[in-house]
């Protein structure tokens, strides 16, 4: 047993425990990185290969759900500095359901691509790699809204503060994320179609 | 509303009750010394079975003609008539490969000692996210016994090679591994991906994040640099192979075209247009490069630690075995293409991979060579895991040369996809980084288990493993360089191969004797847990902090306090010191007689003091 | 209490030993097992030349193991024994044999083999099982000896761990004793069998890259395990002995970073320079040269030659069907002229240009003695352009062998018939090949033209035509 734990201690932990958040982060940079030159290897081996379409609109509204999810769990992250736990619990509900919205506005752009014709089972891999990097990125986004959902029942539970103001640290930092790489996702599909 | 404030006693009360249930102690444990030895146990049980896997196909290669009906008792309809099937053949060399270099030495290897030393001797309670470590270990039992479950599998394990390449490991007709037990293969490997970057982001999160006081990077023990330099390198590697596993996932079953294009597969006409194969083999050396020195590169740390600690020296060249480390992290990340050379991608990438692969060699040598500098003028003792640790640098040596050979993009024309290649990475890996494993057990046994491991089978352990693997390995380089390929079920149709078959016996033989001598290393493990000597807290009277705990093991490593450090974890023989060693917990204050100047870096005002009493005492202080 | 638990143990090895090693339960007769088994149910009518190369086999085999079984003396013995009964008398052999399977088992019937296997298969597991449950009783009987005898000189005060160790220190330097000679034997033995002049222009300056690699490597190899070893023996624990404090040496460090620096970089160089050579073929000489068409499939290859006019036609593989399996566009009309070869055949001292695709599976396009080596990758063409400088001929000369041909065979895993993917290459002079090539036949054989003609419409004029200037 410790025989002298201190407060001290946990704030290490949790500092590492972020820090640790930030590498996996890093790993995660790396799956899309490498996703990425695969398709820019790809396409650039022939002339029939690339997106050959025009992103469809519901890219353009998802991308705006999303950032608009990220200005609401920052509204969530200052709320519960502020120790003002019902804000915090309304932003925090609005991000999750801007994040399902967003989720469910990228099902809707695959389908508008399969009504065009182009399926992810292709001989123009380019395509199929379109379903890639949004599939890629909704799994990610499925396990940032399981932390939000944590966060979410973290406050209605009230569990101590401290947990409280970590767990919204962590999961502000993983969302944000998400928004990064979703805008680096679309502009990099836009800059190929 | 007001928040409930917390008790740091309260925010521990949950995670660290005082009496455990066996479950929470045993099975779920987020103690990083259980999840340690889970790591080694579940390591060492897939290790057995890869090796009966090898001894299986090395039967097969030396006895091509012969029946085996104990063959066919055991395996069934891969083994009709007593001998082994062609494609249950090239199931058994799949899966040997994949289980030893992931499972063995990857896991088993930076698993276990990462777990096990990086907070004993930085100085932390646990790692940074012990929930997630202990997650890490689940994936990584998730991924061996799916892996151990494609056996049973009707249409056999999967059995395109350990690197699985498309379209044969793609298409199910190609071969009948390339149907469930691929998918499973990929299952496997990806469950184990997550639980490397699981542990690895917390091994290097843990190192820079919560040393104790006086640790700095530069007092760090070369393993805990290795370690670290390891995660790194996977961190960054890892994830690449999850897109190309990603990728071939539904190319197989999907039937999407990244990888494939022009098939026809036993008389099918396969409708994928467009893509490449050698996509994929860019995606998976680009982990599969660096996956080889994550193997290897905790056994250099370990093996510095042993080397130092039994020849009671300093390891030679501190600083230049750390830059040598980053060195080949480095570069291991940008040599991928080698492995690439016959491919038929561009030549000029060919040249500059060369140029890259060669460069590599550099630290390697350099290391070689501080290990070397290490034995001279030491006193050195012979325990298991010192004889391991110097076979370690003989393997190295050997293995390492031939890589000049296979890094030589004219010279791999002749030998790639050869014996020469299968001779180059057991040398490298399944010897020189298995023995660094072996070494680390046989040295951290006490530290696992509070006792020590017999002597006389670790001596009995080695010699046979150490002749054993030498006569295995070493005669595959001649039969490369003739051109026998690789991952051949028989040399019988060749004329030219017909004079290596008496060579395979030799090897068979050899390879057996020294499979057995494994199972010395087991009881004894197994055996000494109970049964050993029980071990004192520092057997092996080393400077490092690990060995400042107590024998039995306690949440939280250290009762009381952490203890601090001063110095760096190399001072062995000091002159004007009576003991052999000095820990580094212990304050330069209470060795003036034998303090160098350097060893206070820049601190003016201890110079100061220092030189003082040298003057006071009459002390000269002396560099040898 | 321990003691009686050994001898116990002991007595139970050894009895059940004793049982096993009776001729009936011997290895050897597990070998020749299912040939006793018919010999029971045929018993007038036994094939006499099926029992002696089974028997031959069997000591052919007994001999092979016996020579590297050292481990097991008494069992080789034993077996030793009866082998040389069984061959020196065949004929009670025949009997002793059909008495002891009569023993071991009644008559079974040619229907239950399964069971024989399965009782054949236990019985080895069983035999080879206490063979080691025997070895490690008496590893650890010498174990238990050594243990009890290093704690009877503890007693005494004898005991000195530094002899231990030296032992230890001693075995180092056995090893390198027989590392250098094991390294020496394998490069004089094993490196001639392997290594022997290239049969091409680039082969040669690979070789020399192989040579000099060798040299510089061998070299190193034996000093570092001296120095390895040998310090570990010169400085073994001794008792007065303190190691010297010696943390780093930074000019040291620096020379032998440079040094290796200079050596690979001029190996680095050495290889651009061939590698540059070998793949960086002009234009002019991509064209010049003779191009030949290879296409791995699993488990063959299949060779094309341009014909006359020089060109292969297109190839098509959504084309591919049972008569045309190579895939070839006829409606191209250099394609009829393709001719399909049944063994590679090149002239002498004539560059040559090969294109390799693979239908199906990466293969490897592999011939070891020209040096030549690259991957068939479906969806690509890859190509790899060299001299052949020696004939078939001249080979057979110097390897001293009359059949010995150069082989290509595929080097990359591809499935059950990996192992034997192979065509033969021969290397002949100019007018043998002009001669060869007159003789091969072509692609667009007249079922093919039948194929085709149904699949597409084909001017019948156009055919005619082609067919006449074929006939060259």
């Amino acid at each position: 047993m410790y025989m002298e734990i201190n407060k001290e201690e946990i704030f290490r932990t949790h500092r590492a425990q972020k820090f640790a958040l930030w590498l996996s982060m890093i790993g995660m940079f790396m799956l899309f990185a490498s996703l990425s030159s695969a398709f820019i290897v790809y396409t650039a081996s022939g002339v029939d290969k690339g997106i050959k379409t025009i992103l469809p609109s519901a890219f353009i509204y998802s991308t705006i759900v999303i950032v608009l999810s990220s200005v609401t769990i920052h509204f969530a992250n200052k709320a519960v500095k502020k120790e003002e736990f019902a804000k915090q619990k309304t932003f925090l509900l609005a991000t999750i359901v801007l994040g399902v919205l967003f989720f469910v506005l990228q099902l809707h752009a695959w389908s508008v691509l399969i009504d065009r014709g182009i399926y992810f089972i292709n001989t123009n891999a380019s395509q199929s790699f379109v379903y890639i990097f949004t599939g890629m990125h909704l799994a990610h986004i499925i396990g940032g809204l399981l932390v939000l959902i944590r966060c979410l029942i973290g406050v209605s539970r009230k569990i101590p503060y401290i947990r409280n103001l970590y767990r919204m640290e962590l999961a502000v930092i993983f969302w944000h994320f998400l928004d990064i790489i979703w805008i680096y996702l679309y502009v990099f599909l836009l800059l190929y179609q | 509303m007001s928040s409930t404030a917390i008790t740091p006693e309260a925010s521990f009360q949950d995670s660290h009750e005082e009496k455990q249930s066996f479950i929470k102690k045993y099975v779920f444990s987020t103690d990083h010394k259980m999840i340690a030895k889970q790591f080694l146990i579940t390591a060492i049980i897939m290790a057995f079975f890869a090796l009966l896997l090898s001894i299986l196909f090395r039967i097969q290669l030396a006895w091509p003609d012969k029946d085996f009906p104990v063959l066919e008792f055991f395996l069934g309809k891969w083994a009709e008539g007593g001998r082994i099937k062609p494609d249950f053949y090239l199931a058994l060399v799949t899966i040997h490969g994949t289980i030893m270099v992931f499972f063995v030495l990857t896991a088993g290897l930076s698993g276990t000692f990462s777990n096990l030393l990086i907070p004993l001797q930085i100085g932390a309670r646990d790692m940074a996210a012990p929930f997630v470590n202990m997650l890490s270990y689940w994936f990584f039992l998730g991924s061996c016994v799916v892996m151990t479950a494609s056996f049973f599998v009707e249409s056999g394990p999967a059995a395109a090679g350990w690197t699985v390449y498309p379209p044969l490991s793609a298409v199910p007709t190609a071969i009948s591994g390339s149907g469930l037990g691929t998918t499973m293969w990929l299952l496997s490997i990806f469950m184990f991906i997550i639980s490397q970057i699981l542990g690895g982001v917390n091994y290097i999160s843990t190192i820079l994040n919560m040393r104790t006081k006086g640790m700095d990077l530069w007092k760090m023990p070369l393993t805990i640099w290795s370690l670290f330099i390891t995660a790194i390198v996977g961190l960054v590697s890892f994830p690449v192979l999850v897109s190309a596993v990603v990728l071939l996932f539904f190319d197989r079953s999907a039937g999407t075209s990244f990888y494939l294009s022009d098939l026809v597969i036993g008389g099918e006409i396969l409708p994928n247009e467009g893509g490449s194969p050698i996509l994929y083999e860019h995606l998976f050396w680009f982990l599969g490069h660096p996956e080889v020195y994550i193997a290897i590169l905790p056994a250099f740390g370990i093996v510095s630690e042993v080397l130092s600690i039994n020849s009671r020296k300093p390891i030679f060249g501190y600083h230049a075995m750390v830059y040598s480390l980053m060195a080949i992290a480095v570069l291991s990340v940008i040599v991928w293409g080698h492995h690439m050379f016959v491919t038929g991608m561009n030549p000029f990438l060919g040249g500059v991979f060369m140029l890259t692969t060669l460069i590599i060699a550099i630290p390697s040598a350099v290391k070689a060579f501080n290990y070397t500098a290490t034995l001279w003028r030491g006193n050195i003792r012979f325990t298991p895991a010192m004889l391991f640790a110097i076979g370690m640098v003989s393997f190295f040596i050997s293995g390492g040369l031939t890589g000049l050979f296979t890094g030589n993009a004219t010279i791999d024309i002749q030998i790639h996809d050869t014996y020469f290649i299968v001779a180059h990475f057991h040398f490298v890996m399944g010897s020189a980084s298995m023995f660094g494993m072996l070494a680390a057990v046989y040295h951290w046994y006490p530290k696992l288990y509070g006792r020590m491991l017999d002597n006389q089978l670790g001596y009995i352990h080695f010699w046979l493993t150490f002749i054993g693997a030498y006569l295995v390995f070493f005669p595959m380089h001649f039969m490369g360089i003739d051109g026998v390929p690789r991952r051949y079920y028989a040399f019988t149709e060749f004329p030219f191969m017909e004079k290596w078959v008496s060579v395979n016996i030799l090897i068979t033989w050899a390879a057996v004797i020294a499979g057995l001598a494994q199972i010395a290393f087991v009881w004894n493990f197994f055996y000494s847990m109970r049964n050993g000597k029980k071990a004192s807290k520092n057997p092996w009277r080393a400077t490092t902090l690990e060995w400042t705990t107590e024998v039995k093991h306690i949440h939280g490593n250290w009762e009381g306090e952490i203890p601090t450090v001063y110095r760096w974890p190399y001072d062995y023989s000091k002159p004007g010191h009576p003991d052999d060693f000095i820990p580094q917990t212990v304050p330069h204050s209470e060795t003036m007689s034998s303090n160098l100047l350097q060893d206070f870096h820049d601190n003016e005002e201890a110079i100061k003091i220092q030189k003082e009493w040298n003057k006071e005492n009459n002390r000269v202080e002396s560099e040898s | 209490m321990l003691q009686n638990r050994f001898k116990l143990f002991l007595s139970f090895i050894l009895a059940i030993f004793i049982a096993f090693s009776q001729p009936s339960f011997a290895w050897v007769q597990s070998e020749t097992n299912n040939s006793q088994e018919q010999e029971q149910t045929e018993q007038s009518s036994s094939n006499e030349e099926d029992e002696d190369a089974e028997e031959q086999d069997e000591e052919e085999t007994e001999d092979a193991e016996q020579g590297d079984e050292e481990t097991d003396e008494e069992a080789a013995e034993e077996n030793e024994d009866d082998a040389e009964t069984a061959a020196v008398d065949e004929g009670s052999d025949e009997s002793k044999t059909q008495a002891s399977s009569s023993e071991k088992s009644s008559v079974s019937p040619q229907n239950d083999n399964e069971d024989t296997v399965t009782s054949q298969a236990l019985k080895t597991i069983v035999y080879y099982i206490f063979l080691f449950i025997i070895i490690s009783a008496v590893v650890a009987i010498f174990n238990r000896i050594f243990s009890i005898y290093k704690l009877t000189q503890v007693m005494n005060g004898k005991y000195s761990y530094i002899k231990e160790n030296s032992i230890q220190a001693v075995l180092l330097i056995v090893f390198l004793i027989l590392f250098l000679a094991g390294v020496y034997y394998s490069y004089a033995v094993w490196g001639k069998w392997s290594f022997r002049k290239a049969a091409t222009e680039h082969g040669q300056n690979i070789d020399s890259m192989f040579i000099v690699t060798t040299v510089l490597t061998t070299i190193v190899l034996v000093l570092m395990h001296i120095l390895l070893l040998g310090f570990s023996y010169v400085y073994r624990l001794k008792p007065n002995r303190r190691a010297s404090f010696y943390p780093h040496n930074n000019t040291l460090e620096i020379i032998w970073t440079v040094v290796p620096f200079v050596v690979l970089t001029s190996l680095i160089i050495y290889g651009s320079v061939i590698w540059k050579r070998i793949f960086d073929v002009p234009e002019d000489l991509k064209n010049s040269a003779i191009q030949i068409e290879v296409l791995g499939e699993q488990f063959s290859w299949q060779v094309r030659y341009p014909g006359p006019d020089g060109e292969f036609g297109k190839r098509n593989f959504k084309l591919t069907t049972p008569t045309n399996s190579y895939g070839i566009d006829f409606n191209d009309k250099k394609a009829w002229d393709d001719l399909r070869a049944s063994d590679i055949v090149i002239p002498v001292n004539r560059p040559v240009r090969f294109h390799i695709l693979s239908k199906d599976i990466i293969h490897s396009f592999y011939i070891p003695d020209f040096r030549v080596q690259m991957n068939a990758v479906p969806g690509m063409t890859n190509y790899f352009q060299f001299t052949p400088t020696m004939t078939t001929e001249e080979m057979r000369e110097k390897m001293d062998d009359p059949e010995y041909d150069f082989i290509m065979l595929c080097a990359k895993i591809c499935g059950t018939g990996h192992y034997n993917m192979q065509k033969k290459v021969v290397v002949v002079t100019e007018s043998e090949y002009q001669q060869w090539l007159n003789e091969q036949n072509k692609f667009f054989t007249d079922d093919m033209k039948k194929e085709f003609s149904v699949n597409e419409n084909i001017d019948k004029d156009d055919s005619k035509e082609s067919a006449t200037a074929s006939l060259n």
